[in-house]
């Protein structure tokens, strides 16, 4: 089972190469009721503590796989399960702090049976549309 | 007395707790202390290894269907036109989702499907080369034995051009394998009533008496709810006057719950308003 907050506790921690941190990662379930083929997921900026990462310095992996914003929009034949979580990979030298951070995520999924004016999300903005929009959890912790 | 008309469930319905406060078995559960016989599932949200079919999903679903005495009804699907952002899926794409569809839902014993397609305007009007995607996939429909139903759901209504459109497409094929789910929000006649969530307050509907034309069509019917009092009364949709032409016209199908109003995502509140509307439902058809 899944965490209600759509950023989850599990899965946040530093990435490890070589007993080095060199990045972080986040888990987020899908908000959507259904799963999506991964092409119809609008992928927004990620912010830890203030600092913006451009959704271009994200990797998701889904399905035990990697995925840039520029794959994830080609990837029509793969497919995100609402009972499944993504995993955001973010690089960053030493990796984040140990303790406290407010991480916010952005992202939606588009819809096709929704009339096409009301599909639209601005992946670099601040705006909820029907579909998605910024979700944040204040306080995760890395150990 | 007659039981054509049956009660079911549309899963889709537990939503806000799915995956996170509720399992796939939770739902048969609430199903069977509601004597629902009939389940709608999402495929693309109840199947855990979408768009694959596993054997172990296939032999759990068996179980469970056995095990709380309920029937598969309907299997809810997409055509995802705007699958990717720059252009419209070809129909040789649609046909390969479709067909994945059809062979899953057959598997699991599903006969009537949900076919979700792709709008082109607010009227929720279809995408405008649905005739060459649906014909192109009948002969594949007919041999998996199943049936696709658009769904006719607010903002539309059942007077809206291309309601006829899919009549007419049916009549003029001769098809078996294309019908109509009704989802009952067309008739959705209250937006004030607090509690429900309003996405468009001048939305038109229709009377219940428009759907008679229709009913030999209509191969589901999607009782969608918003809000129920304790007296299990709805109070947005004139239950009494629908159920009451289904069965004068002895219509023979299933009405599927579908719960649209608030606190879905409230632990137990969806499983509540479900057990108030099937006390509603029983009550008018009288079994």
């Amino acid at each position: 089972m899944l965490e209600a907050d759509v950023i989850q506790y599990r899965g946040f921690r530093n990435i490890e190469r070589d007993g080095k941190a060199v990045g972080f990662q986040i888990c987020v379930r899908s908000d959507y009721y259904r799963g999506v083929w991964l092409s119809q997921l609008r992928p927004g900026k990620v912010v830890v503590d203030g600092v913006t990462y451009p959704k271009e310095d994200v990797i998701w992996e889904i399905n035990g796989k990697d995925h840039t914003v520029a794959e994830l929009a080609e990837a029509g034949g793969e497919f995100w399960r609402i009972t499944d979580v993504a995993t955001l990979k973010i690089m960053k030298d030493g990796g984040l702090s140990q303790g406290f951070h407010d991480v916010s995520v952005r992202f939606a999924a588009s819809c096709s049976y929704m009339p096409p004016f009301l599909d639209q999300f601005d992946e670099d903005g601040d705006d909820r549309s029907f579909n998605g929009g910024t979700y944040t959890r204040k306080n995760m912790i890395i150990v | 007395m007659e039981r054509r008309v049956k009660r079911g469930v549309a899963i889709y319905s537990y939503s806000g707790e799915y995956g996170r406060t509720m399992n796939l078995e939770d739902c048969f559960k609430d199903l069977r202390d509601m004597g629902a016989t009939g389940i709608e599932i999402l495929a693309n949200s109840h199947i855990d290894s979408y768009p694959a079919l596993t054997d172990e999903y296939v032999a759990e679903w068996m179980r469970l269907c056995t095990a709380y005495g309920v029937e598969p009804v309907e299997y809810g699907h997409w055509i995802d036109s705007r699958l990717y952002r720059n252009r419209e899926i070809s129909p040789q794409e649609a046909r390969e989702k479709l067909v994945n569809d059809f062979q899953i839902a057959h598997r699991l014993g599903f006969r009537i499907l949900r076919t979700k397609m792709g709008v082109i305007n607010a009227e929720l009007a279809p995408m405008e080369n649905w005739r060459e995607i649906i014909e192109s996939v009948l002969p594949e429909a007919e041999k998996y034995d199943v049936v696709m139903c658009p769904e006719i759901h607010l903002t539309t209504v059942l007077s809206d051009r291309f309601v006829q459109d899919y009549v007419d497409f049916i009549n003029e094929t001769g098809t078996k394998n294309f019908g109509l789910n009704i989802d009952l929000s067309v008739f959705q006649n209250r937006f004030d009533v607090p509690g429900v969530v309003v996405f468009n307050p001048d939305c038109k509907h229709s009377q219940p008496e428009e759907i008679i034309p229709l009913l030999p069509y209509v191969k589901c019917i999607h009782a969608k709810f918003n809000k129920m009092d304790d007296d299990f009364n709805e109070l947005t949709i004139p239950y009494p006057e629908i159920l009451k032409i289904l069965t004068d016209y002895g219509w023979e199908g299933y009405l599927l719950s579908e719960y649209e109003g608030e606190k879905k995502d409230v632990p137990g509140f969806v499983s509540h308003e479900l057990r108030k509307q099937h006390v509603m439902m029983k009550r008018i058809l009288g079994y």
